[in-house]
């Protein structure tokens, strides 16, 4: 549904915001771009949207190429942008019947569309007033309700729940896994929250300074590293530690140092085996704890620096 | 409110469906709803613009006409300033109107325009309508004010047709123009920085206080190049200026259909072009 070939976008000044990436993406796949704020997540978006126009690359969404037939990728896909994108002074509804039309919705099912995703967003009472009176997180619902409307093929979700506060988050993240649950929609999600990947997305992509440096299921992702991690904070000499737990055979070469913190992934090994094996090292340590592996894990091993703050 | 996070149906088209061209005259007529209800809301951006034409022609025209009492050509020199006001009336409305350009840009509502299955050129040509529109309303009323207090017009059919023609092919350039100034400049204030320029200072220099043969020899050379020129020598040809005196200003000639012809040429082109323009502009400014 979506297939993307050595897509690069370089910007005045020369600077690289996506660097030559390809993926893709099945029909009724939840796929996500994962990484941190500069990635190129919403660059690699807009270029899929037309909205920003690549350097290089190619790009086919629903079957249509985003270069030569512009208009009719636009028609197949829905998109919720990072940033508001709304006629603040203009009621919920009006917003709604405004994307309705652009997209094509037929007048006579204009109404009853309308009146669905409002209520399947929780939006349906907020419609008659101004967007410019709704939270954040009411004008969120709106948006992807909008982008619904027109029953795309695509979705494009660019940092759906950003800015949102952890209750309002939790409720959204809800909807888009009810839509994940519907089947039958592709929807491409950016992120740069965990969570969100691991829950809703079928397939993630890592994506580090513009490159995507893995594609694969989270499960698989993370089962690279190993059910378990051990993080361990040391006193000083970050480097010695981690020397004397290869050699205690504990760490291997996927380990890693951040600073005082040692991050080491186990693999087969269990949790408790690992934390008994480091106390018998006597190593002057400040902290060891073992938790699960998450993507952060992983994002950390691809990159070298951690994407959760 | 907590939201019931219940999706009880998501549907998806079969297929991408192919672009009509009687799907983009839809969206067409939706985004000029969209700016004539964006517009409804501000009521401030439909006043502004007009009161200042307005004064002028209610005080200062009566006022003028007192000391200079009968114009060349036996035109009430009142009724010929009364025109002359739609020469600040268009461009600034034009200009006002512009600043929706921003409006768009800053709300983010353009990004989901420019994600709109439609023809981009219609961003612009939809706010162009709604400019255009909302200066023949406001020109109307100036002019019956105008009638009011005293102006005296003598029109025809075809008068009108002149009036209507300059004034249009005016109003379209103008927004041509703003639109272009706008999606070229980072920030309202600099672009209002440019608006008197732009839209106050032709004014002084187009025949709209005065006829053009006035001013020295080549001031009125260069107020033959200004497209204010022509829109208000041709729409005075319209509505009281029958023997096309200031026509004659600009074209030299004898017969005044000939020159208005050519004067609403003048402006045909410079509305095309400056829309040609600012669709383009708007393209490069719009997607990165």
């Amino acid at each position: 549904m979506i297939e993307v070939s050595e897509l690069k976008k370089t910007y005045g000044g020369g600077v690289e915001a996506v660097k030559g990436i390809s993926f893709e993406v099945e029909a009724g796949e939840v796929f996500g771009l994962l990484g941190p704020n500069g990635a190129g997540k919403s660059t690699t978006i807009g270029m899929l949207t037309t909205t920003i126009k690549p350097t290089s690359g190619s790009a086919i969404v629903a079957g249509q190429d985003v270069a030569r037939h512009p208009l009719a990728a636009r028609a197949a896909s829905g998109i919720v942008f990072q940033e508001a994108v709304v006629d603040r002074a203009l009621t919920g509804r009006r917003n709604l019947d405004v994307h309705a039309r652009l997209w094509g919705v037929g007048s006579g099912e204009i109404g009853a569309r309308i009146d669905e995703a409002a209520e399947a967003f929780g939006v349906a009472e907020l419609l008659d007033r101004p967007v410019s009176t709704y939270s954040g997180g009411q004008r969120r619902r709106l948006e992807i309700a909008r982008a619904l409307l027109s029953e795309p093929q695509v979705l494009f979700l660019d940092e759906p729940t950003v800015g949102l506060d952890p209750r309002i988050r939790y409720e959204l993240l809800d909807l888009v896994g009810g839509l994940r649950e519907q089947g039958g929609m592709t929807v491409l999600l950016t992120t740069h929250y965990l969570d969100e990947a691991e829950r809703l997305c079928d397939r993630v992509a890592i994506i580090h300074d513009g490159a995507i440096v893995a594609v694969d299921t989270p499960d698989r992702l993370i089962a690279g590293l190993g059910a378990e991690i051990v993080e361990l904070r040391v006193e000083h000499d970050a480097h010695g530690a981690m020397s004397a737990l290869k050699a205690g055979g504990i760490a291997s070469d996927d380990a890693l140092s951040l600073g005082s913190t040692l991050t080491i992934p186990l693999h087969e090994r269990a949790g408790h085996e690992a934390l008994v094996a480091i106390a018998e090292l006597g190593l002057a340590t400040t902290e060891v704890a073992a938790r699960r592996t998450t993507l952060d894990d992983v994002y950390l091993r691809l990159t070298g620096t951690r994407l959760a703050a | 409110m907590t939201a019931s996070a219940t999706v009880t149906s998501i549907r998806t088209a079969p297929a991408a469906r192919p672009i009509q061209a009687g799907a983009q005259i839809r969206a067409f007529a939706t985004l000029v709803r969209r700016r004539f209800a964006l517009s409804a809301r501000s009521p401030r951006e439909l006043v502004v613009p007009v009161v200042n034409p307005i004064v002028f022609a209610l005080v200062i025209a009566p006022a003028l006409a007192g000391i200079v009492g009968r114009f060349r050509g036996g035109i009430d020199y009142m009724t010929f300033v009364a025109i002359g006001t739609t020469g600040l009336l268009i461009p600034i409305n034009a200009l006002f109107a512009g600043i929706g350009v921003f409006v768009d840009r800053e709300t983010g509502a353009r990004r989901d325009l420019l994600a709109a299955p439609i023809h981009r050129s219609l961003l612009v040509l939809g706010n162009l309508s709604v400019a255009v529109t909302t200066t023949g309303l406001q020109l109307v009323a100036l002019l019956a004010a105008a009638a009011l207090r005293g102006a005296i017009f003598n029109t025809s059919f075809a008068g009108a047709l002149w009036f209507v023609g300059g004034a249009a092919l005016l109003a379209i350039g103008m927004y041509g123009v703003a639109e272009t100034l706008a999606n070229r400049m980072a920030t309202q204030e600099e672009y209002v920085g440019v608006l008197p320029a732009v839209a106050i200072l032709p004014y002084f220099f187009a025949g709209s206080l005065f006829p053009i043969s006035s001013l020295p020899g080549w001031l009125t050379v260069v107020a033959r190049f200004i497209p204010l020129t022509h829109a208000l020598a041709l729409m005075r040809y319209g509505l009281v200026d029958h023997r096309g005196l200031g026509l004659h200003d600009i074209w030299g000639m004898s017969d005044p259909n000939v020159m208005a012809a050519l004067s609403l040429g003048v402006l045909a082109v410079f509305a095309l072009g400056m829309t040609f323009i600012a669709v383009r502009v708007f393209n490069k400014a719009a997607v990165h």
